[in-house]
């Protein structure tokens, strides 16, 4: 499988992004879609469509969740594949869109997937877009047709900490927080999920499809004996003139997402965000990079044993092409330097190597420059670990990879991280994986991430193994471990487990980058203080 | 200008107002005349009144005493009056000529001679001019040669006129014609004669000095009229021989020397497309809106003569510069006028502020901040305007804008530039007559000079698509959306509206106007619309508004041949609709509103104004049961009754409307609450009615 990802282009793995992405972007199956739209319902990505500005475009998030999760697995024989789409990106449809005229989080049930019941991912995922939207002051629009949770696997749905009561805990906070939370709902909104329109600032609900209740009509039947009609028990009627759950009543889809966008435009300016005073730092005019980003695709090998320079990243992301490097002699295997992004200054970290403790070193002193200069961080990750051995252990690196780890851990610029390589090990730390609170983590598709190479994890694991005595044994010991690695590692499986925001075409790295810095310039951005670094 | 001693003009007064007085202002400036101008309340700001070294405020264009004072005490030679308001009035003739002040036109005598029809005839007759065969009223019916057309000698309008077809009819026609003429006109003395079933306008102009020199400038042919409105006029006229050319020229001439004519006049004739023959109709004894036709196709001595200039030193006291062998037609010259009223829905008449106005390149044309562009036709287009982006429209006067006409070698290249001419003129915030006008110029009905003065009372020219209309709108508006898009791989807004999807293909733009139409962009400037492939030629922005100049290159199976590919419009953006002027034709497509269906519309049984204008009756109360259809009441608004009749039958619950008052549009009149919730409620409200109903009037 190593030698088949070698085998696959930058070029080729993206194709198969692309044609995964539009597998999902259907939505539930043929009939379930059908049975949808002959309900007089819009599908949940036209939804989408309509609720933004016109030609909008839609920073989708983690669109591949659940990818490969929940479905029927394959049994290995050649004919039968696993069901990696049974729940096409865990029956939600989240990201961030332009309505008018200001960027918004869009929560959106898929009801052509299993009624839009809440799976573990998504409950996940929707916890995500909640997060996502509390760090950068996002409006949260929240388009409801769900039948709430995922019953079967209520046990990993309902009850922690991160489960589904944390969707409405989130509502009432970001609320307090001035964050507005705007709900339609559009399809059922039943048991828990009758919450979300309820918890919400503001209500609509379209005529004769959505509803909102408590119970159902088959609940309220075991429960009391009561024959009710689901429109006479919470139909949009009801709510609008008798209940006061909702605030709008609209005629159909379109109506609906028409009186979301009349709502977004009386929302006031963002919270945190004072037009009078100066942005948190200066945008400067858009220049595209002299490197045309879609060149990606040749420079970057895929095996990621191969070595190559990232400043041939770096050329095809930023304005210009041009970058001000910072201790360009010094602990060469990290790349630091400042430039613009879309305008937007950022602070760039990129590993060009393995970290030693100068780059570890240089990586901290550059992260408080950025911190202290209020700029933006763009980690470039491809890393397989800090070096070891004797002579660097003995000299320190655990400590300077501390400092750098305290740096990234207590930076408080926005931070993003773009993981365009092997994410191994402590590398995954000091280069902000998922753990340091990026504002949003992107994988390429060519991406690698476990806490070590397959290969290095079977050959230490042999190595604590009394009972291999011949060659064959350990092979056959190591491949299963090396097989586990090689899929657990894989972009897919990571996406799917909601470690990252998405797989992303390398050729939109500048693009999704530029939106996340638009989203996040407008969050206030508190004080720098750090903890004790170990000197 | 050299002048005689004895009357020498230094400075003009205009007894007039809008494209004319602006004309009038024109020459008056190259001959380095000082220029007064008059203006009312409501014209204070009007271009005239800006352009001229004085303006004297009057309360009315017509009130003879406040012209006179204001010419004398502005110390005027001589009063140009224009067309309209007092050119054709006796009394101001006589007036002037009692303050000693110079009329820019013929002596009072010669106005009251020519301004009764049936003195005018008789005068015609003397001089050997053809007139439509006549009879006494007394006459025995019998003898008649039917149609006949039975009028009042002293009307005009179509008041107190019957067309009778047969025998039988006629006792009953001449009684109903003598009514209306007693009350219309105090005079009841009636005309019977020819009626003409399919008739050309020709009209002569003519030129008299003080020397007893009087030649004519050759015909116009001014066919293409509605309801006796001129629409369209042209010279030479097309359809006539040499022969009747020579004939109506001379008899012309012969009628002003019979009256001892000074200055510009024009004769006009019916022309009976059966008979082959020229009947004369009427002597106007003023410069005509449609002179410029004249100025453009004829020459004078090599050059292009200026009526207004000739008119200036015949009124001096000088002989005419030429003689009748100096006059050649040299071209052919299309006039078309731009009204402010809406072809497509029963020429109602509107009013409002023009928030964009372009007229085409050309002589007197171009806006500012358009492009000036004009396809190499400049000098062979000229433009009579009154109105500039930003001027106000009211119904208080004469719902004429302007004038677009075009010159060629011959006819057909004449008509080609000034479909090119209309094609350029856009108006936007109110809407013309300007796209009815193109689709007629561009007919083939007008191309092959087959409109007759009756065509446009029972035909129209095609009526323009909206598609592509549409198309100009959804590109512009999805341009709008993308302007930040920028250049090179992203633009300065990562969120610029180039629908951008994750590693998938960008959404289409949606453009939210009627039907939702989607813009797909598969490349800079390139995309598509509905089915039409675009290529974007050219985007300008029109001034600090959302006001864009949109040139595309259209292809595809939904486009016809005959719309040619290259598609031009003025295209303004606002908040609840986007306007489209294009080949001259102005489109409003609506943006949906949200929260539109909340609001209690007035609608069903409520009559509103359907223009601005005045109440001109009430027929009902408060309380009474009316039936559907009835009159309610009738509103005039220019020169059109509307009746307010009731949607459905009901009482009436409210009578806003008071005889006398002038409404707004969309004023409350009535309300009518239904008899039954029947479902007629759910019937668009009924447009009032156009009761206006005349006979086909021989008379311009």
């Amino acid at each position: 499988m190593v030698a088949n990802l070698a085998a696959m282009s930058l070029h080729d793995l993206t194709a198969e992004l692309r044609e995964r992405l539009a597998l999902v972007r259907q939505g539930g199956s043929p009939s379930a879609r059908e049975k949808h739209l002959a309900r007089g319902k819009l599908l949940v990505r036209d939804r989408v469509d309509r609720l933004l500005d016109p030609g909008s475009p839609f920073l989708e998030v983690a669109p591949l969740a659940a990818w490969g999760l929940y479905g029927r697995p394959g049994d290995g024989s050649p004919d039968s594949r696993p069901d990696d789409n049974a729940v096409p990106s865990a029956g939600l449809v989240t990201g961030i869109g332009r309505v008018a005229g200001r960027e918004v989080m869009v929560v959106a049930n898929d009801a052509t997937v299993k009624g839009g019941t809440y799976y573990p991912l998504t409950v996940k995922k929707h916890l995500r877009a909640q997060t996502i939207a509390a760090e950068n002051n996002l409006p949260c629009v929240y388009l409801v047709d769900s039948g709430g949770a995922f019953l079967p696997m209520q046990d990993e749905v309902f009850p922690d900490r991160e489960h589904f009561g944390r969707i409405f805990f989130n509502q009432a906070n970001l609320s307090a927080r001035g964050i507005p939370q705007i709900a339609s709902v559009m399809g059922s909104c039943t048991a828990g999920g009758a919450y979300v329109p309820a918890m919400s600032d503001e209500t609509v609900i379209v005529k004769e499809q959505g509803t909102i209740f408590l119970g159902g009509p088959p609940l309220v039947q075991a429960a009391t004996g009561e024959v009710v009609t689901a429109e006479e028990l919470g139909g949009g009627e009801v709510h609008a003139r008798t209940s006061g759950v909702v605030d709008h009543l609209a005629e159909d889809d379109a109506h609906a997402l028409a009186i979301v966008r009349s709502i977004v435009e009386t929302l006031p300016p963002r919270v945190g965000y004072d037009v009078a005073a100066r942005p948190a730092y200066e945008v400067a005019e858009v220049e595209a990079p002299h490197e045309d980003p879609s060149t990606l695709y040749d420079v970057v090998p895929t095996d990621t044993r191969t070595p190559y320079d990232v400043r041939e990243v770096i050329r095809r992301v930023v304005d210009g092409s041009r970058i001000h490097e910072f201790k360009k002699l010094y602990g060469e295997t990290l790349v630091c330097g400042f430039a613009r992004i879309h305008g937007h200054p950022v602070g760039i970290v990129a590993n060009n190597g393995i970290l030693f403790s100068e780059s570890a070193l240089k990586g901290a002193h550059f992260i408080e420059l950025c911190n202290a200069r209020n700029i933006p961080l763009v980690f470039l990750q491809n890393i397989t670990g800090f070096m070891v051995g004797r002579e660097y252990e003995n000299r320190g690196i655990a400590r300077d990879g501390a400092k750098l780890v305290t740096a990234v851990a207590t930076s408080v610029v926005p931070k993003f991280t773009v993981v365009i390589g092997g994410s191994f090990g402590a590398g995954n730390y000091g280069m902000c994986g998922r753990a340091y609170d990026p504002r949003f983590l992107w994988m390429w598709p060519n991406a690698r991430i476990s806490v070590m190479g397959g290969e290095q994890a079977a050959s230490v694991l042999a190595t604590v193994r009394s009972d291999l005595t011949t060659p064959e044994q350990t092979e056959a010991f190591k491949a299963p471990i090396r097989e586990q690695y090689e899929t657990q590692g894989s972009p897919y499986y990571s996406t799917a487990r909601l470690w990252d925001d998405g797989i992303i075409d390398p050729a939109d790295t500048r693009r999704v980058l530029a939106m996340g810095l638009a989203v996040a310039a407008q969050a206030p951005v508190p004080a720098p203080s750090y903890g004790i670094f170990r000197m | 200008m050299a002048v005689p001693e004895s009357r020498p003009i230094q400075t003009v007064l205009i007894a007039n107002r809008g494209e004319i007085a602006r004309r009038i202002i024109r020459t008056c400036r190259r001959l380095g005349l000082r220029v007064v101008a008059l203006h009312t309340d409501t014209d204070r700001a009007a271009l005239h009144a800006r352009e001229a070294d004085v303006a004297v405020a009057v309360g009315s264009y017509l009130d003879i005493d406040e012209v006179v004072a204001a010419a004398v005490a502005a110390g005027a030679d001589a009063v140009h009056p224009g067309y309209g308001f007092l050119s054709e009035r006796a009394e101001f003739a006589a007036a002037l000529d009692a303050a000693g002040i110079t009329l820019v036109g013929p002596s009072a005598a010669v106005m009251e001679q020519m301004g009764r029809k049936d003195r005018a005839r008789a005068i015609a007759v003397a001089a050997g001019v053809p007139v439509v065969p006549s009879y006494e009223v007394a006459d025995d019916p019998a003898s008649f040669a039917y149609p006949v057309l039975v009028k009042a000698a002293a009307g005009g309008g179509g008041k107190g006129m019957r067309v009778v077809r047969t025998q039988a009819e006629y006792a009953d026609a001449v009684a109903a014609a003598r009514r209306e003429a007693a009350a219309a006109f105090g005079d009841d003395t009636l005309l019977v004669e020819k009626y003409v079933e399919s008739g050309r306008h020709i009209e002569v102009q003519v030129l008299g000095d003080t020397h007893g020199t009087v030649v004519h400038l050759f015909e116009r042919d001014c066919s293409t009229q509605r309801r006796h409105q001129k629409v369209l006029e042209e010279a030479p006229a097309p359809t006539i021989s040499e022969q009747v050319r020579e004939s109506v020229t001379a008899a012309a001439v012969a009628l002003a020397r019979e009256v001892g004519y000074t200055g510009a006049g024009t004769v006009e004739f019916l022309f009976d497309n059966a008979s082959d023959q020229a009947y004369f109709l009427e002597m106007n004894t003023r410069l005509q809106v449609e002179h410029p036709v004249t100025e453009l196709a004829v020459s004078v001595a090599g050059r292009s003569p200026d009526l207004v200039e000739l008119q200036l030193r015949v009124a001096a006291g000088e002989p005419l510069p030429f003689t009748q062998a100096d006059v050649a037609i040299t071209g052919h010259a299309i006039e078309a006028r731009v009204y402010a009223e809406d072809p497509w829905a029963g020429f109602l008449p509107q009013a409002g502020t023009a928030s964009y106005v372009r007229w085409p390149a050309g002589e007197g044309g171009g806006s500012a901040g358009g492009p000036a562009d004009d396809g190499g036709a400049a000098g062979s287009v000229r433009v009579d305007h009154a109105l500039v982006s930003g001027s106000v429209v009211s119904t208080s006067y004469d719902p004429m804008l302007g004038k677009v006409i075009a010159a060629g070698a011959d006819r057909e290249q004449a008509r080609r530039r000034l479909v090119a001419a209309l094609d350029e003129t856009a108006v936007l915030g109110l809407t013309t007559n300007a796209g009815f006008l193109r689709a007629l110029v561009a007919s083939p009905e007008f191309r092959d000079a087959a409109i007759d003065t009756a065509w446009l009372d029972h035909s129209e020219p095609a009526r323009p698509d909206q598609a592509i209309p549409l198309v100009l709108a959804a590109w512009a508006e999805a341009a709008h959306h993308t302007r930040d898009a920028g250049a090179g791989p992203v633009g300065a807004d990562p969120f610029a509206a180039d629908g951008w999807r994750l590693a998938g293909d960008p959404a289409p733009i949606r453009v939210e106007l009627e039907g939702d139409p989607l813009v797909r962009l598969t490349g800079p400037g390139v995309g598509e619309v509905h089915g039409f492939g675009v290529r974007e030629v050219e985007r300008s922005r029109l001034g600090p508004g959302e006001t864009w100049h949109l040139q595309l290159e259209l292809s595809g199976p939904e486009l016809k041949p005959e719309d040619g590919t290259r598609h031009s419009a003025y295209v303004s953006s606002a908040r609840h609709q986007v306007e489209v002027a294009h080949r001259g034709q102005r489109w409003v497509f609506e943006r949906p509103d949200v929260f539109g269906d909340h609001v209690a519309a007035a609608g069903d049984g409520t009559l509103v104004a359907p223009m601005p204008g005045t109440v001109r009756e009430v027929r009902v109360a408060v309380g009474q049961q009316v039936s559907e259809g009835e009159v309610l009441g009738i509103m005039e608004a220019m020169k059109m009754e509307l009746a307010l009749r009731a949607h459905f039958d009901g009482q009436v619950s409210e009578v806003a409307a008071v005889v006398g008052a002038q409404v707004a549009l969309g004023a409350i009149l009535f309300q009518v609450d239904p008899a039954r919730p029947a479902p007629e409620l759910a019937a668009p409200p009924a447009p009032a009615d156009v009761i206006t109903e005349e006979p086909h009037d021989q008379r311009s």
